[in-house]
């Protein structure tokens, strides 16, 4: 069994707008991208994903709109906006910064003083 | 906004009800597609998703404005739940309608009377410029001379004026009627910013020493006597006897110093060589000079006014006291004190109400434990009792503003005249309701956190199991926290409402070295226009004295100028021909009396003689000294025979023998004034001391009260029909007219804590009675196994010492650190008076048990069969 992360609310909020970068997708589209970009390791739960959408639509960094879809439903599709590219940008270098930050604790180069 | 916003609320339900149903049926089909039959694609689809009603809550919650739905969605249970228990919420609100009723209208006082800035313009530039010495008490008010060079000096007043009330009468248009005149300074319209509603103010030219020849009316008067006749300007009404020319009109809304009927132009023409008298003065600050640097620049310019003739002037401290702090003086401290006790009052019901509310969240562990099974986080939980307890505050703060109305004309009318200054402000205004409305959500909180939090905390633990017993552990030291601090604020009031009855008790005990069954009084002023000189008023005096002694029933009756229990009075300094030195500041009341003065009042001949008929003006002048002042010239008791002056350089004919020693008399039991002088009415010359009068009527014992106070008003009426005089009141009314304000003080403290104790009282009786009703199945199994009623009931009581002893000791502990704000009204009792502390201990610990009576006898009576069940 493949082991799940639940996911703290400002990561949710990033991997949301990462997601949203290859094009406008409605929640339910969110939420399998993300479990299928992670192999399934991350697991979206809807609880945390709507409040995140609506947050960020409030936000202003994406935008909403009623689409029908090829079943004739009416589906809300989310895009991302300028000012949100923007700040995926911050969130992406801050990301990097973290995660080398991580990788250096995890695997220190191999030091001298080793007892 | 609401419309549309609610409208645009209901829209973005639907569409997230969309984007949740698309959601889910993507997700059934995207399964279904996988090759799941639809009702596994459902089902698994429905686990996903998790639940549905949470999802769209949390959701929601990230709009923004979402608090106002909340509240309405609050709102609306709220009101739903307390609808389905009538009994709770009716007690409740009742409890909080009391202590926000009356809290309300203790604030409506205390707004109207010292918060609410006086009523002329600029006011805060109002100063009372004054010099406090111990020996004059509190009054505000300066040396005449000193006033008259502050007239003409500008730097620190922009204009001053002085004023100075007095009881006249108007005659000439029906009954003669009694008006309170003020004469004023030309300035003294102006210093206040007052303009007349009709007419003019005075003239700089009309000003005389002694009140000129026009007036000015007040609206009441006006409307009273003059039927609002706007020709009456220019008219005439007659004064103390002499026509004068009204000249204007006042506004109904200009009313200084209170009560004032007619104001009169007066001039102060002061010399510091004959007579020096303190003066009450009013100024208005010069433009741009500061409050601070203009009470040092008084400071510094009343120290180098010159000292002359007069009384003593070392020791006098020289102020500028803003004239509001003047004019509510004496009654800002009881004014404060009622406050706090009736907020302690209101706090008693809050932990009353905290604790129903309490035992109400007992019985609904299971709705709260569904509610956060539901989705409800423990926030949203603690709002919605939160809510609830608004809606029963509300409804309480609405049913209290009646209260209020109550209490406030209950209030005005028990409350002691003349006790509460600016009284015509005390009402329910908007600032009144303003501050209802934030004492209702504070009482709220107050009232409500505790129970929410707990109940929030709670949830957890309960089971939504039906038959499992509930924990109640916590939950009942909480409510014997509440009851304790209840008991500790009902002490504290107690207390202090202790103090202040024994205190008035022995006010009331006091020897005032007369004797007051019996007797009636009446004062009368003689105008100067009709009696002008000291024989018109001797003949008065003695006809009148001649026919009330013959009233039949009556046994004597006597005449002072300066009655005890009256206002007003002359003391001066007292020399003796042989006596012993006595210090500068010594000064002896000086009283003329008629001859059946002291039999009339009761008062004892210690030594020597009364007057009598014989010392008349043309006999030897004499005197009669008040035991102390004989004590103090000559100590031993040999004063008769000896020779005394009011002056250290009398004229030979200006000794007075003293002839007879009485007991010493005051007026009040707390003034110390009893030295005193008396001389014949008969040989009292100078008219300022005879134009009032008093005349004293003892009845025999048997004889009844009302023909003798009727023919005594007849015989004055007949005697000169155009004086008005006060109603024929018995001695005894009087005294209690003197004691009024501690008698109404204590009597307040005293309904304030009764109520307390009453809602202490309640507070423990719930609490006991829920106790046992918790604890039945433990008590049916002690009386299972072998114990008696009487031990049951015995542990009852004692559980109930338990809770109450606490509480009473953390009281005492505050009593006495509270208490010393009463020092100021207490009399020969000290305000950490032992036996008063101990007294009201025992009382709350009898009433404690006695209020858990009920519940104990019901426990006893448990049936040990409950035990089986």
């Amino acid at each position: 069994m493949v082991s799940r992360i639940e996911l703290l609310q400002g990561t949710l909020d990033f991997i949301v707008l990462q997601t949203l970068r290859w094009g406008p997708r409605h929640g339910y589209g969110i939420a399998q991208q993300i479990r299928a970009n992670s192999n399934e390791t991350l697991q979206v739960d809807t609880g945390s994903l709507y409040p995140a959408l609506h947050r960020l639509e409030r936000k202003k960094w994406i935008s909403a709109d009623w689409e029908v879809s090829e079943n004739r439903q009416r589906v809300r599709v989310y895009k991302l906006t300028a000012a949100g590219r923007k700040q995926l940008a911050v969130e992406r270098s801050k990301w990097e910064l973290l995660s080398a930050a991580i990788a250096g604790v995890m695997n220190p180069p191999v030091a001298e003083s080793e007892t | 906004m609401s419309r549309w916003f609610w409208k645009k609320r209901a829209q973005r339900d639907l569409d997230l009800n969309d984007e949740i149903r698309a959601h889910f049926d993507m997700a059934v089909r995207d399964r279904m597609a996988r090759g799941e039959s639809q009702r596994d694609a459902e089902d698994a689809a429905r686990r996903e998703f998790g639940n549905v009603g949470h999802v769209k809550e949390v959701t929601r919650e990230m709009w923004g404005g979402v608090w106002l739905e909340r509240f309405r969605q609050d709102l609306r249970f709220a009101v739903r739940s307390l609808r389905r228990s009538p009994t709770f919420t009716i007690v409740a609100s009742l409890t909080l309608a009391l202590g926000i009723g009356v809290n309300t209208a203790m604030f409506a006082v205390v707004h109207g009377v010292l918060l609410r800035p006086l009523p002329f313009v600029d006011s805060g530039r109002l100063f009372v410029p004054s010099y406090k010495a111990n020996a004059f008490g509190p009054a505000a008010a300066m040396f005449d001379d000193h006033y008259a060079r502050l007239e003409r000096d500008t730097s620190i007043f922009d204009r001053v004026a002085s004023y100075g009330t007095s009881s006249l009468t108007v005659t000439g248009l029906g009954d003669p009627l009694r008006v309170s005149a003020t004469r004023a300074t030309s300035q003294f319209f102006s210093v206040l910013g007052a303009r007349p509603a009709l007419g003019r103010l005075f003239d700089e030219s009309e000003a005389t020493k002694d009140g000129g020849t026009s007036v000015i009316l007040s609206d009441a008067l006006w409307r009273r006597r003059f039927n609002a006749d706007r020709s009456v300007i220019g008219g005439s009404v007659v004064l103390e006897g002499v026509s004068r020319t009204v000249v204007g009109v006042m506004p109904a809304s200009f009313d200084f110093p209170a009560g004032t009927d007619v104001w009169q132009p007066w001039r102060v023409i002061a010399d510091p060589k004959t007579n020096v008298s303190f003066i009450p003065v009013i100024g208005r600050l010069k433009p741009g000079l500061s409050p601070q640097l203009a009470q040092q620049m008084f400071a510094a310019y009343a120290s180098h006014l010159p000292v002359v003739d007069g009384p003593p002037r070392a020791g006098l401290v020289a102020a500028l006291i803003p004239l509001k702090t003047v004019m509510v003086g004496d009654v800002r401290t009881p004014l404060l004190i009622f406050s706090g006790a009736i907020g302690f009052v209101l706090l008693i019901a809050c932990a009353n109400v905290a604790n129903l509310l309490l035992m109400r969240v007992a019985s609904r562990d299971r709705e709260m434990a569904m509610r956060a099974a539901l989705g409800a986080g423990r926030w949203r939980l603690i709002r919605q009792l939160l809510t609830e307890t608004l809606v029963l505050t509300s409804v309480g703060a609405a049913a209290g503003i009646g209260v209020a109305l109550a209490t406030l004309r209950l209030l005005l009318v028990l409350a002691p005249q003349n006790m509460l200054p600016r009284a015509d402000g005390i009402r329910i205004d908007p600032w009144t309701v303003a501050f209802t409305a934030g004492l209702t959500i504070v009482t709220a909180i107050v009232c409500g956190a505790i129970p929410a939090m707990h109940a929030s905390e709670q949830r957890l633990r309960a089971s939504l199991a039906a038959g499992a017993r509930t924990v109640t552990g916590g939950r009942e030291r909480l409510r014997s926290l509440l009851v304790g601090g209840e008991i500790a604020l009902a002490l504290v009031l107690l207390t202090g409402a202790g103090l202040l009855v024994r205190s008035f008790e022995r006010m009331r005990a006091v020897d005032l070295g007369f004797d007051s069954r019996n007797a009636l009084a009446v004062t009368v002023d003689l105008p100067s226009a009709r009696y002008n000189s000291a024989a018109d008023m001797r003949e008065f005096d003695a006809r009148v004295l001649a026919n009330l002694n013959a009233i039949p029933g009556v046994e004597s009756a006597g005449a002072i100028n300066w009655f005890p229990l009256g206002k007003g009075g002359i003391s001066g300094n007292l020399f003796a021909e042989d006596g012993r030195e006595v210090p500068s500041g010594y000064n002896v009341n000086a009283l003329s009396v008629s001859p059946g003065y002291f039999r009339a009042m009761g008062i004892h001949v210690e030594r020597g003689r009364a007057f009598t008929d014989d010392d008349r003006t043309t006999g030897a002048r004499v005197a009669i000294l008040s035991h102390s002042v004989a004590e103090k010239f000559w100590p031993g008791g040999n004063a008769i025979g000896k020779r005394v002056a009011s002056s250290e350089k009398p004229d030979p004919s200006d000794w007075l023998t003293v002839v007879g020693v009485v007991n010493d008399v005051k007026g009040r039991a707390t003034s110390s004034r009893a030295a005193a002088d008396y001389v014949p009415l008969a040989q009292t010359n100078f008219p300022f001391f005879l134009r009032r009068v008093t005349f004293v009527v003892r009845r025999h014992e048997a004889a009844a009260t009302t023909p003798v106070a009727v023919a005594t008003t007849r015989i004055l009426r007949e005697a000169d029909p155009n004086l008005a005089f006060e109603t024929v009141a018995s001695m005894t009314d009087l005294i209690g007219r003197t004691t009024a304000e501690p008698r109404f003080q204590s009597r307040m403290l005293l309904t304030f804590s009764l109520a307390a104790l009453l809602l202490a009282m309640i507070g423990v009786y719930g609490v006991m009675s829920y106790a046992i009703t918790q604890r039945r199945q433990e008590i049916s199994v002690r009386i299972a196994l072998g114990a008696a009623p009487g031990e049951i009931i015995a542990m009852v009581l004692r559980r109930t010492t338990m809770l109450v002893v606490p509480g009473i000791v953390v009281g005492l502990g505050a009593s006495y650190a509270l208490t010393r704000v009463l020092n100021r009204f207490l009399f020969q009792i000290t305000a950490t008076d032992p036996t008063t502390f101990a007294f009201v201990a025992g009382i709350l610990v009898v009433v404690a048990l006695a209020a858990s009576a009920m519940p104990a006898r019901r426990a006893g009576k448990v049936d040990p069969v409950e035990a089986l069940r």
